[in-house]
């Protein structure tokens, strides 16, 4: 065995920062349990603003650093310690999930309140833990350097994830929770034997010792193989989605927000984490790379003919999820070779991100149109435009992004994607993103035509929550449309920390 | 900003106008008064292109803007007639929707359909062209559905979708331009100057062309063009007819590569065109609906411009660029003109109808080249590129046919007007027509001169006059022949081939349910953990099989 490659020595300047991000919600949610309901929801209200402050500061931190920011759990290094990373592409995913865990805590305030006179109630409760529990489970998933800290951080968050679903504890969401646990607990599995066998492989579970150390042989292959593949069961890559629609669409649309936005994206990171830095030789790998790339088509094309002809809003808004996570996975091919594979890079993180902002505000919009009219088939918006005009706002702006027209971040994202498939030589990956585009406009006309037609008689609306949530859900899509401004090449953040390692192991 | 050259600062206030009102939208006073001020947001974009021609380009680089600007002189011209339209059709608006409840979505697509067209003309590199040209394309949804009525529905949704489908091919075509481009520069010369040697010229070819064919309305993307024009209200389908389908001929102008001959693409174009320019004339004069009419004919003068550009290119004449400018700029003003006109007639009993008539007759025939009209300048302007030849005589014909159809729209204009014989339309619709009417004579005497198209002298020489008289004469005894055999042509549907579409989308729906079938298949757990178990092994497999 080779020697051990240098780690770099202990905690780093702004290393502290990043336990502060799990630890604070975690404690957070022990003492919402003590305290009860009532106060599970302040102390939610007070972390947010330090959460979201955290993650800004470790972005700051990585930037400034131009490295990784490192923090050794105890003061002791890996293999004896635990470590937690923070790089640019955590950095990046860390401010996503507090900018979106806020926006949707600000807009769950109106519906899960704990009612007044009573200590606590059961849904209020729930939730208000279970967002903080998804919090800190999604933050160990983005900084943890360590396979088995990673599985039980997966694990954690689909136990936080899954009841979520079934908030309001009817037999059909409960069903469909009861779908998602089993589903993701096949993925767990796959993923764990596959970490057991690197361990018995390689004595080390710690991804930057495990880089140096792994070579092209059997037992990696095969640890990779399981592991991806239990993580796109839990990400729903096309065709293990078969949980996904029932869950995101029956969740409450807070629930939904962040279910759709982030908690797939966790799975999807760990994968981009193995392929990218743990074996970055599996880049090369052509037959692999296509094979989770035409996943990724089928998904684009099948989940957007789907969400085409779903009679309900909160359905279709679940498909085009099942259709942008494919667009995630074409980064895999289109890393070939040292041209495509920042551009592609770059271009999968950005649709991570800004599909992360456009679909919770669409959920949240869906939410609180369906709160309006008391129902969610999209063949009776018309005229709702009128009616809740920010709301349909927001919707539209989110529906640009997730088109990919200009201004929004899934417009730069595409457009990156289209120039990694150009510059390697993979043209018929285009064929796939521009024909998605095409279906996602369709799907999307089918709510915004009837959505801004003028009805002569003006709609009966149910009364309402409080207004103030539209313009969150409005600040949630400009965000999606702010990422549009973009530069349209690689980003230096999402390269900072990142190995450079060409060609790893000997064969 | 430091020190901005005037020229610089006055195309951006050309955008920053209809911003800044877009803007007070968001505000409930200003929105509902919106339609009534909407002359005033193309003001500055008129100064800009007579002031700003030939300035430097404005090139903001500073990360996360890039944003480019340049007015060069086909870009002015096209820009100082459209902000005219659009400020005509803006007065015209006001009146046309006084009383109408929904006139604030209207001002508001209006306003970002006309940010984009202000754009489209301007933008000086592929990101802020693209996102003009999205502004220019979809905002106008809104004005075409304005009405709401069933047809309108249709005809919303057909453009609608062929609109995604041009922006799809454009972003395709955009992305190979930034690829070929020197150090991936996405200023619009960098591109084009590359083109010519860039191993994605082909491809990156076709989709420009069918990217700017479909915004133009080529044969056979110019289905949406007659349903939508017929839809739109009026002020709406004059500025869309005029102006907004500029956009897709500004897009040829910049995005094909004039300086390099390229005789297979530019005559593969100049095919299209001119099959266009006839094919719109074919159909134009079965169709009943005066808009309609006017329709083919804009698809008709958009193909004989898009065959202009292809002989352009088939020789790599640079200077092609201007006579197509020129010819589109005056099509902005007539096709304008008429759309005006037909609301107009609408409200005018037929007592007071001949005014109108004789001029719009005048606006009509110009199109074919009437002379001492505006149209008859037109045709020179595009005659040295159309030649003598076969070409030339081809051209002579669609003049012909233009005549034709224009005479066939008159009878048909002529048939719309109000019963009741006394009826006078309202000032302010007879206002903004009249002063379009007399722009669309007058403004190209003034331009071809002044932007150096060529000489007048040359259009008043007796033989011009009789060269451009006698394909006229042919085409009104064609019209009378029209008249007398109407009912013998065979009815096209409006839209003609968008029956095809639509079968085919029909189809496509039926392609969906089978689609939704199977996906409900591998959603059963027994299938599902089936193909998680094969990915699983396919992975393991495919990494060991590159070993």
């Amino acid at each position: 065995m080779l020697a051990l490659t240098a780690l770099p020595g202990g905690t780093t300047a702004g290393g502290f920062l990043l336990p502060l991000t799990i630890v604070l919600p975690v404690v957070a949610v022990l003492l919402a349990l003590m305290l009860g309901g009532r106060k599970a929801e302040s102390m939610v209200l007070v972390l947010l603003p330090v959460g979201l402050g955290l993650a800004i500061a470790i972005v700051v931190g990585v930037w400034r650093a131009g490295d990784s920011l490192i923090y050794h759990v105890g003061g002791l290094a890996p293999p004896l310690g635990l470590a937690l990373r923070a790089d640019g592409l955590s950095a990046v995913m860390l401010a996503t999930t507090a900018i979106v865990i806020c926006a949707t805590a600000l807009f769950a305030q109106a519906t899960f309140r704990t009612p007044p006179g009573s200590p606590e109630a059961r849904a209020p409760l729930i939730f208000w833990t279970l967002l903080l529990a998804v919090w800190a489970t999604m933050n160990i998933v983005f900084l943890a350097g360590d396979l088995f800290n990673l599985y039980v951080a997966l694990e954690l968050l689909t136990f936080a994830a899954v009841p979520l679903v079934c908030l309001d504890g009817r037999a059909e969401t409960l069903q469909a929770a009861l779908r998602y646990l089993l589903f993701a607990l096949l993925g767990s599995v796959l993923y764990l034997l596959g970490t057991a066998l690197l361990y018995g492989a390689y004595g080390t579970l710690d991804i930057v010792l495990l880089s140096g150390r792994i070579r092209h042989e059997s037992a990696a292959f095969a640890a990779a193989g399981l592991m991806t593949t239990g993580l796109i069961a839990k990400t729903a890559l096309f065709p293990l989605h078969l949980w996904l629609p029932p869950a995101h669409a029956g969740a409450p649309a807070a629930a939904s927000a962040v279910l759709s936005g982030l908690v797939v994206k966790a799975s999807f990171f760990l994968v981009v984490r193995i392929w990218f830095d743990l074996m970055p030789g599996l880049l090369s790998e052509v037959a692999a790379g296509q094979m989770l790339s035409t996943l990724g088509a089928g998904a684009i094309l099948v989940g957007s003919v789907l969400a085409l002809r779903q009679p309900r809003l909160k359905l279709l808004i679940a498909y085009s999820t099942v259709a942008q996570i494919g667009y995630l996975f074409l980064m895999f091919s289109l890393s070939a070779g040292p041209a495509g594979s920042e551009i592609a890079l770059t271009g999968g993180m950005l649709q991570a991100v800004s599909h992360a902002f456009a679909k919770a505000a669409m959920f949240m919009s869906a939410g609180l149109i369906a709160e309006a009219l008391g129902h969610d088939r999209v063949a009776g918006l018309g005229g709702i435009g009128r009616a809740l005009p920010v709301t349909v706002f927001a919707f539209g702006l989110a529906a640009l992004s997730l088109v990919g027209l200009p201004l929004s971040g899934g417009f730069i994202a595409k457009w990156l994607l289209l120039s990694a498939a150009i510059t390697t030589g993979q043209w018929w990956w285009t064929v796939v993103m521009l024909v998605g585009g095409l279906l996602a406009g369709g799907y999307m006309f089918r709510v915004l035509a009837p959505a801004l037609a003028e009805v002569d008689e003006p709609l009966v609306l149910r009364a309402s929550g409080p207004r103030y949530r539209e313009w969150v859900v409005l600040t949630l899509a400009l965000g999606s449309v702010l990422l549009g401004f973009a530069p349209l090449k690689p980003f230096r953040l999402l390269q900072i920390g990142r190995p450079t390692v060409p060609e790893v192991g000997s064969r | 900003l430091n020190l901005l050259p005037l020229s610089a600062l006055l195309l951006v206030t050309a955008l920053a106008a209809p911003v800044t009102m877009l803007l007070a939208c968001l505000w409930r006073s200003p929105r509902e008064q919106m339609h009534n001020l909407l002359w005033l947001a193309p003001i500055p974009a008129l100064l800009a292109s007579l002031l700003a021609v030939g300035g430097p380009p404005l090139i903001l680089n500073h990360p996360p803007y890039r944003v480019a600007l340049l007015l060069d002189l086909p870009g002015a011209m096209l820009l100082g007639v459209a902000a005219l339209l659009w400020i005509v059709a803006g007065f015209y608006a006001s009146s046309y929707l006084r009383g109408n409840s929904h006139g604030a979505r209207f001002a508001i697509c209006w306003l970002l359909t006309l940010t984009g067209s202000v754009g489209a003309f301007m933008s000086f590199d592929l990101a802020s062209f693209y996102l003009a040209f999205a502004l220019v394309s979809i905002p106008a949804y809104g004005l075409i559905v304005h009405d709401g009525t069933t047809g309108v529905q249709r005809a919303g949704s057909i453009y609608m979708a062929l609109t995604i489908l041009g922006e799809t091919f454009l972003l395709m075509a955009f992305v190979l331009l930034a690829a070929g481009s020197p150090g991936g520069s996405l200023l619009i010369r960098d591109a084009m100057a590359a083109l010519p040697t860039s191993p994605w010229r082909d491809p990156a070819l076709a989709l420009l062309i069918s990217g700017f064919g479909l915004k133009a309305g080529l044969v056979p993307l110019h289905v949406w063009m007659p349903l939508t024009y017929s839809a739109a209200p009026t002020p709406a389908a004059a500025v869309l007819s005029g102006a907004v389908v500029k956009a897709g001929v500004i897009g040829l102008i910049r995005f094909l590569p004039f300086s390099t001959a390229m005789p297979d693409w530019g005559g593969a174009l100049a095919g299209i065109g001119l099959l266009t320019a006839f094919y719109g004339v074919a159909v134009g004069i079965t169709q009943t609906n005066p808009r309609t009419v006017l329709a083919y004919s804009s698809v008709s003068q958009m193909g004989l411009i898009a065959a202009v550009c292809g002989l352009g290119l088939a020789k790599g004449d640079e200077g092609v660029v201007i006579g197509a400018a020129f010819y589109a700029a005056h099509h902005v003003l007539v096709k304008g003109a008429l759309f005006l006109a037909v609301g107009v007639v609408a409200t005018t009993g037929s007592r007071r109808l001949s005014q109108v008539l004789v001029l719009a007759g005048v606006l009509g025939l110009g199109l074919g080249g009437l002379p001492l009209t505006g149209g008859a300048l037109a045709k020179l302007a595009v005659k040295p590129t159309m030649g003598e030849g076969m070409i030339g005589f081809l051209g002579t014909l669609s003049a012909i046919g233009t005549a034709l159809l224009m005479l066939h729209f008159l009878h048909r204009l002529t048939l719309t007007a109000r019963p009741d014989s006394e009826a006078a339309a309202p000032r302010g619709l007879v206002l903004p027509w009249l002063t379009m009417a007399i722009a669309s004579v007058a403004i190209p005497w003034v331009l071809y001169p002044a932007a150096g198209v060529g000489k007048l002298s040359d259009a008043l020489a007796p033989a011009a006059l009789w060269a451009a008289l006698w394909p006229i004469l042919i085409g009104g005894i064609l019209a009378f022949g029209l008249r007398r055999w109407e009912d013998r042509l065979p009815r096209v549907p409006e839209g003609d081939l968008v029956v095809m579409v639509e079968s085919a989308a029909r189809k496509s729906v039926e392609w969906g349910a089978m689609l939704e079938r199977a996906e409900n298949i591998t959603r059963q757990w027994p299938i599902a953990c089936l193909a998680l178990l094969a990915i699983a092994l396919l992975l393991g497999a495919a990494m060991l099989a590159g070993r």
